[in-house]
């Protein structure tokens, strides 16, 4: 008989003689693949010693859609709809790396204007998908009016985005050698309306959400992930931040337009008593990075130049014998893109390494010991989408 | 975390049941203030129609009284949702041109889209030369079976829609 004593070294609740009676077999229960949850089609199995988790297993691959495999019959330019596909939330920074590892290896110059217009269009997906995360991360422990207020930004930017591109979620916008459509201005009138408003939004969430009491202790010291386990299995971005390392890419290995923006880099730094690498910590600092992407759009607007918005890309794209890494910071960590060609029209292989696949690793080791309400919270604050996780 | 037990005072304990209340009462102003003066943001559907913007990728359209049967968007889908096929005029008949003045040298034969498999990413419409493929505005189509979904443009009753798509009045109104 498996009990929660032979059952794991991490499961150690405190013993006392009460829970010494209350011991007991353990119960195997499927979290997902349906559970609103999940955030998706991820399944937990979960060993439960009453309300306490002893083990939880994910299970992945229920949206496999076998894209690595299948992009090696595509051109190039018919690989960016299926690499919107991975992460739908946030579509445009996906389609970005995938971009840039493309021109590097074609040596492709991206008009000036092109990059002042990647570069609004990323930041304003990071906030529409930190939108989301904090939408769904407050109804997950129990808030629903956060989630419209957060739905009604969100929409905002993906109108916008639905008049550049067309579609409202998979955009196939970013093309290689620039960008598709020109931004008008009136656009970007627009979105400088939206960053005035926006602002009054965010101190509206921090009163209605970040201060609230019983978040607060729904979310502090639980699913603490720290530095050297983040260190340990290689987690990135969010996460990362969480955890108190000051690690961006858009700062540390400055990609794009970047290095010529002016934005600090928001870390967990424990306040609100909370614990550095707590679940509070990483949603803190989703919120604290979409203060920080409204000023990256603020210097973009003040800044932006005329021109055209595509370059000189040839009609048949062939790339070169050789490989690419490139890596870019998503809104939910680090993507990186591993593009090898042989010189033909198609690639030879194409690698995505997903930062949620990275998160979702980490569950087993956080989940031992908590309560399953916990449980929920900790899969809430690490915000995956599963389309990226199983690609 | 559950097995943590943290001890806590008397004072600290009242102090956090009162910070509870208050600041839920903080959120709960904020939410009742949107009784007044905030307007719907919600439509009612099947009375009230969106207008689309220009660029909106919904159902595609060929004007094939427009199509030289170039494949190019065969070539270029990458689902392969389009089926294309066509032959060559004989020589003694006219060619006839399409509205910018490009010879139609080839007779279009057939001119299917499986809707169903296409993913709306737009790389057809960018490709063809002529202009005749292009995303429309509509956006109800929902059929039954899986077969009706595929639309023989070639067809009198999808030819049709050229009126309503191509016209200058725009396709639904608000």
């Amino acid at each position: 008989m498996q009990t929660w004593e032979n059952s794991g070294e991490k499961f150690n609740p405190t013993q006392t003689a009460e829970t010494e009676k209350l011991k007991s077999e353990l119960l195997t229960l499927n979290m997902g693949p349906q559970h609103p949850a999940t955030h998706g089609v991820l399944r937990v199995e979960i060993k439960t010693d009453s309300e306490v988790v002893a083990h939880a297993i994910p299970h992945i691959g229920y949206l496999h859609r076998c894209m690595e495999k299948h992009s090696e019959n595509l051109d190039y330019r018919g690989i960016i709809p299926f690499v919107d596909r991975m992460d739908y939330l946030a579509a445009m920074n996906q389609e970005h790396t995938y971009v840039m590892a493309v021109e590097s290896m074609l040596g492709t110059e991206v008009p000036r204007r092109a990059e002042y217009i990647r570069v609004l269009i990323l930041e304003l997906q990071r906030i529409a998908s930190h939108l989301m995360a904090f939408g769904t991360y407050a109804l997950d422990l129990g808030a629903f009016s956060p989630f419209l207020y957060a739905f009604d930004e969100r929409e905002k930017i993906l109108r916008l985005f639905e008049e550049l591109s067309g579609a409202r979620l998979l955009y196939n916008y970013i093309w290689i050698g620039g960008v598709w459509n020109d931004i008008t201005s009136a656009q970007l009138y627009r979105v400088k309306e939206f960053c005035d408003h926006f602002e009054e939004e965010l101190k509206k969430y921090d009163t209605l959400v970040s201060q609230n009491k019983i978040f607060r202790e729904r979310t502090r010291h639980v699913g603490i992930m720290d530095e050297q386990m983040c260190y340990a299995y290689g987690a990135t971005g969010p996460v990362l931040r969480g955890a108190g390392v000051k690690w961006d890419l858009r700062k540390v290995a400055p990609y794009s337009l970047y290095g010529e923006l002016d934005f600090d880099v928001p870390v967990g730094d424990g306040d609100r008593d909370a614990m550095i690498g707590d679940c509070y910590s990483r949603y803190i600092v989703r919120m604290k990075e979409m203060t920080e992407s409204v000023k990256i759009i603020r210097q973009i607007l003040d800044g932006i130049e005329s021109g055209p918005v595509i370059g000189k890309v040839p009609k048949v794209i062939k790339l070169p014998k050789g490989e690419v890494y490139m890596r870019t910071e998503c809104p939910r960590g680090e993507l990186g893109i591993h593009l090898v060609s042989d010189g033909g029209k198609t690639p030879y292989r194409l690698k995505v390494k997903s930062p949620c696949f990275t998160h979702t690793s980490m569950l087993p080791e956080i989940a031992p010991g908590q309560l399953i309400a916990d449980f929920v919270a900790s899969i809430g604050s690490i915000d995956i989408v599963l389309g990226e996780v199983d690609r | 975390m559950s097995t943590n037990v943290e001890t806590v005072s008397v004072k600290e304990y009242f102090r956090s049941i009162w910070q509870g209340v208050s600041s839920t009462a903080k959120g709960m102003w904020i939410t009742f203030r949107y009784v007044w003066g905030n307007k719907p943001v919600t439509i009612e559907y099947p009375e009230v129609r969106e207008v689309l913007p220009e660029r909106a990728r919904m159902r595609l359209f060929n004007d094939v009284d427009n199509c030289i049967s170039c494949n190019m968007c065969a070539i270029t889908c990458p689902v392969d949702c389009i089926y294309i096929s066509s032959e060559k005029r004989a020589a003694d008949q006219e060619v006839p041109k399409t509205d910018d003045g490009t010879p139609m040298r080839q007779v279009l034969t057939q001119y299917t889209i499986d809707t169903a498999l296409c993913c709306y990413c737009g790389l057809c419409t960018t490709v063809c030369p002529t202009e005749c493929l292009t995303h429309s505005n509509d956006y109800e189509f929902a059929q039954y079976t899986l077969g009706d979904m595929k639309y023989d443009y070639l067809s009198d009753d999808v030819r049709a829609w050229k009126q309503r798509i191509v016209g200058k009045e725009p396709v639904y109104r608000r």
